[in-house]
């Protein structure tokens, strides 16, 4: 066991190695001197230079990432332009966007499950056609467009939800629910399309086996039969759907939290891209590369704590 | 004695008549004029910023839009009228200047305290003056270069001593250079006083979220402070124009920045809104490149071009340009169009430009002729550069293009980002570049960094003795007539050789819910919102 964790994780120091050059690199690869998108209106030499020394760009290459990677391995990745520290502003952004996901996950799911298992059950009728329109319409719809048909109706012409910004669960519950709700149905809605059309194929599945065949043989109410028996093994499909998007809702939330305002940490990453904000660029993606590979390290020990022939088999590959 | 006081009784009796006539009338005029709203004190004023500011140190901020920040917590030594007269702010009068324009005595108000209840003095003044010239990095140390020393006489007095005449320098002081920081924070802070940033102001800072807002609550210590009616401002950053114009709207916020130009008839219309026009300072334009071969600053030579060798193509290329139908078709006719560096809102606009041609409608007839007398064969291609990859800016060049097709110039647009472009810019990598400026109330802020040769914005690579002689000139004389008689000649050079053609000067509209009377925008475009307050 422990000859497998430390292989793994020796493999995910590679990965985080590999992916602080490659974006060490690719910001440095932008169009446009950082210096001069620093220095705002000022283009005076002695203005640009001084940016240049401040944020390391006077040096040679391998000088800064050493720099930036040893500063980093204590936890500082630098100010931004705005002189505020980036590791700060990116554990404060953090939640944000988690929270998004998890929201959009939940509208997704509260959706998707029980529109897919009704129109698995009525398979043909209606309801189902109503159900599959509703999926097809709920993948075709762009996030932007949505968002801004919520902004204007329930924002702008009847004043019930505010259209954008946002507001911390921990200073006010209920505000923070009111600020979270349109995005989260936003992002909810092409999320529960997903598993509406998930949830009715496993249904589908279930429904025909012979389990759920022997079940009514058995003389089990209809109720008993779908809830019980096909939903239950159903929902193991969903669950793996549900896990995947949540991953790609993190990082998808770009678009979204633009529209609505909400300070997360997509946004982030796009206004530091803009703003050529290097020490910012850089740590958003350090920290999601090293999300990743920590995520995927934590899931390898826990599949090799499950099924300790996978950690044989890695031991013999 | 008596006899002459009976003669002129009917005289005084018919006067005092009058005088009370005249009194009544106007008493009965103020009862009807329509009076400024009442305003209650308290509540939280949110205003929606285009842009995010960098960071809050007067020495180290570079953005436009920080300084509306800093207009609510960082008084300076001068400060702008409506008219964008300079006006003392933290100073008690206007600098006093010697007979040789090389010492500035500047009497400071007295009885004033920082935000952190510290005493705002001379040694203060002098404090955050050196440091702006002395700290790494400072961005104001060029605009107050020519300051050799600062000194202070007891603690209301500052002298500044200077290696050469600097007529601008006030207007310098009128801005973030005459931001006066407290020497306490300046102690605690360090190079991160940005974090914590402590000045004179009606505001103080209370937080900030990088990428979401800034907070500034009403100071305690303010000397004006019963001027002062909002509990807080809320500064959120919303670089999305809709998102801002919506959440105008939806009553999120009540003063929206800058409203794209789309927006401006929707919040025309609604009722529950004003919008408050600024014709800015500044100015939109071509820079033609004529001797930028390998970036400002370096010598300068003819690139070549046709546009760079022949001013009759230059020439040719502005009477192209229809100034009223590109602000009509491009921007809805929301801008002014206009033919010089110095805006109609500036106090120097009259005089200056008194004279001066300015056609805001093409002349294709002349073009041609020009383009026939420079014996360039037609048609002459020239590639115009984009600092945006927006639709407005994309429109702006196709309306260019078909202009210039009119006349034999075959315009190539090349859009990219304005950072990219800003690049390009600087390294000469470029034909025309369609690029403005935010101005600056001294005229020298909107001429010399463009057109002189040492201009550190001299994108066109331009250089020309006599015009240097002239700025340079305007530079140390400090009477308002010589300087205008300066400036016209300037005008009158650039208008010839043509390194730039000033197309229009943007208005900006701000949008401003009812519910908040008070809030104003002069003419170097900031949003003025210390003193506004709620309607009762």
């Amino acid at each position: 066991m422990g000859g497998f964790l430390l292989r793994k994780a020796g493999a995910a120091l590679v990965v985080v190695f590999c992916a602080s050059v490659l974006v060490f690199v690719g910001v440095r690869a932008l169009p446009g001197d950082p210096a001069i998108a620093l220095s705002g209106e000022s283009n005076d030499p002695a203005v640009l230079a001084a940016v240049r020394h401040e944020y390391g760009l006077d040096r040679p290459l391998p000088v800064q990432y050493a720099k930036w990677v040893w500063r980093a391995l204590q936890g500082n990745l630098g100010l931004d332009d705005r002189r505020l520290p980036v590791a700060h502003t990116i554990v404060s952004r953090i939640p944000i966007s988690l929270e998004l996901a998890l929201l959009s996950v939940l509208v997704g799911m509260v959706i998707g499950i029980p529109a897919g298992v009704i129109a698995a059950v009525r398979r043909g009728k209606p309801s189902d056609h109503a159900a599959t329109t509703f999926a097809l319409v709920g993948l075709s719809l762009p996030h932007f467009w949505l968002g801004l048909l919520m902004i204007i109706v329930f924002a702008v012409d009847l004043h019930w939800l505010p259209s954008g910004g946002y507001v911390s669960f921990g200073a006010h519950p209920i505000s923070n629910l009111e600020h979270m709700a349109m995005p989260a149905i936003v992002l909810g809605t092409g999320l529960s399309a997903v598993l509406m059309r998930q949830m009715r194929s496993s249904m589908l599945t279930s429904l025909g086996a012979d389990y759920v065949r022997t079940a009514r043989a058995k003389g089990l109410s209809e109720w008993s039969v779908v809830c019980k028996h096909a939903f239950r093994n159903s929902l193991i499909t969903v669950t793996t759907v549900v896990g995947l998007q949540l991953g790609a809702l993190i990082s998808g939330v770009v678009i979204t939290e633009v529209i609505f305002v909400i300070p997360g940490f997509g946004h982030l990453t796009i206004d530091a891209i803009t703003a050529r904000d290097y020490t910012t660029i850089q740590g958003v993606v350090l920290v999601t590369a090293t999300g990743y590979v920590l995520v995927n390290l934590l899931v390898d020990v826990v599949y090799s704590l499950l099924n300790p022939r996978i950690r044989v088999s890695g031991g013999s590959a | 004695m008596t006899r002459s006081l009976g003669r002129r009784t009917p005289l005084v009796l018919a006067l005092v008549a009058l005088a009370a006539l005249v009194a009544t009338a106007v008493a009965a005029a103020r009862a009807n004029a329509p009076s400024a709203p009442a305003i209650r004190n308290g509540g939280t004023l949110t205003i929606g910023l285009a842009e995010e500011p960098d960071a809050l140190d007067p020495t180290l901020a570079r953005t436009f839009v920080g300084r509306m920040v800093f207009l609510a917590t960082c008084e300076k030594l001068y400060d702008l009228d409506s008219h964008l007269n300079i006006v003392p702010q933290l100073a008690a009068s206007l600098p006093t200047v010697s007979k040789d324009k090389l010492t500035y005595t500047i009497k400071l108000r007295s009885g004033i305290k920082f935000n952190d209840g510290t005493p705002f003095n001379a040694a203060a003044v002098k404090e955050s003056l050196e440091r702006d010239l002395t700290l790494k990095g400072s961005v104001r140390a060029s605009e107050i270069s020519p300051i050799k020393s600062v000194s202070t006489q007891g603690s209301n007095t500052v002298v500044l001593h200077l290696s050469s005449p600097y007529s601008p320098l006030t207007a310098q002081l009128a801005d973030r250079s005459g931001m006066v920081m407290s020497p306490k924070a300046l102690a605690a802070e360090g190079t991160n006083f940005a974090q914590h940033p402590v000045c004179v102001g009606p505001f103080m800072f209370k937080d900030r979220v990088a990428g979401d807002h800034i907070t500034l609550v009403k100071s305690p210590y303010y000397y004006a402070k019963n001027k002062v009616h909002f509990a807080s401002i809320v500064y959120k950053i919303m670089t999305d124009p809709s998102a801002r114009t919506q959440a105008l709207k939806a009553g999120d916020i009540q003063v929206e920045d800058r409203i794209q130009a789309t927006d401006v008839p929707s919040i025309q219309k609604d009722k529950n809104f004003q919008t408050i026009k600024s014709v800015t300072i500044g100015y939109q334009g071509l820079t033609l490149n004529i001797g930028n071969k390998s970036g400002v600053g370096k010598p300068y030579s003819n690139v070549g071009t046709p546009i760079a060798k022949s001013r009759d193509v230059r020439a040719a290329f502005e009477d192209a340009l229809d100034r009223t139908t590109i602000n009509k078709v491009v921007f809805g006719g929301l801008n002014q169009p206009g033919c010089f560096p110095i805006a109609p809102s500036s106090a120097w606009f009259s005089a200056v430009t008194k004279g001066l041609p300015c056609n805001l409608h093409a002349n294709d007839a002349a073009a041609k002729q020009l383009i026939k007398a420079s014996g360039i064969p037609t048609p002459i291609t020239v590639h115009l550069l984009l600092g945006g990859t927006d639709p407005v800016n994309a429109r702006l060049g196709q309306v260019i293009q078909a202009m210039e097709k009119q006349v034999g110039i075959n315009v190539s647009i090349e859009a990219t980002d304005f950072t990219t472009s800003l690049n390009r810019g600087t390294s000469g990598q470029f034909d025309t570049y369609a690029v403005g400026w935010s101005g600056r109330v001294d005229p020298d802020g909107n001429i010399y960094s463009f057109v002189a040769t040492p201009g550190t914005l001299n994108y066109s690579g331009y250089s020309n003795p006599r015009l240097d002689y002239i700025l340079n000139g305007a530079r140390k004389s400090l009477t308002t007539k010589s300087r205008d008689t300066l400036y016209h000649a300037a005008l009158q050079v650039i208008s010839t050789d043509k390194p730039l053609i000033y197309l229009y000067y943007p208005v900006d509209y701000f949008g401003v819910s009812k519910k908040v009377t008070g809030v104003q925008a002069y003419g170097d475009g900031l949003i003025r919102a210390q003193f506004a307050g709620y309607v009762k």
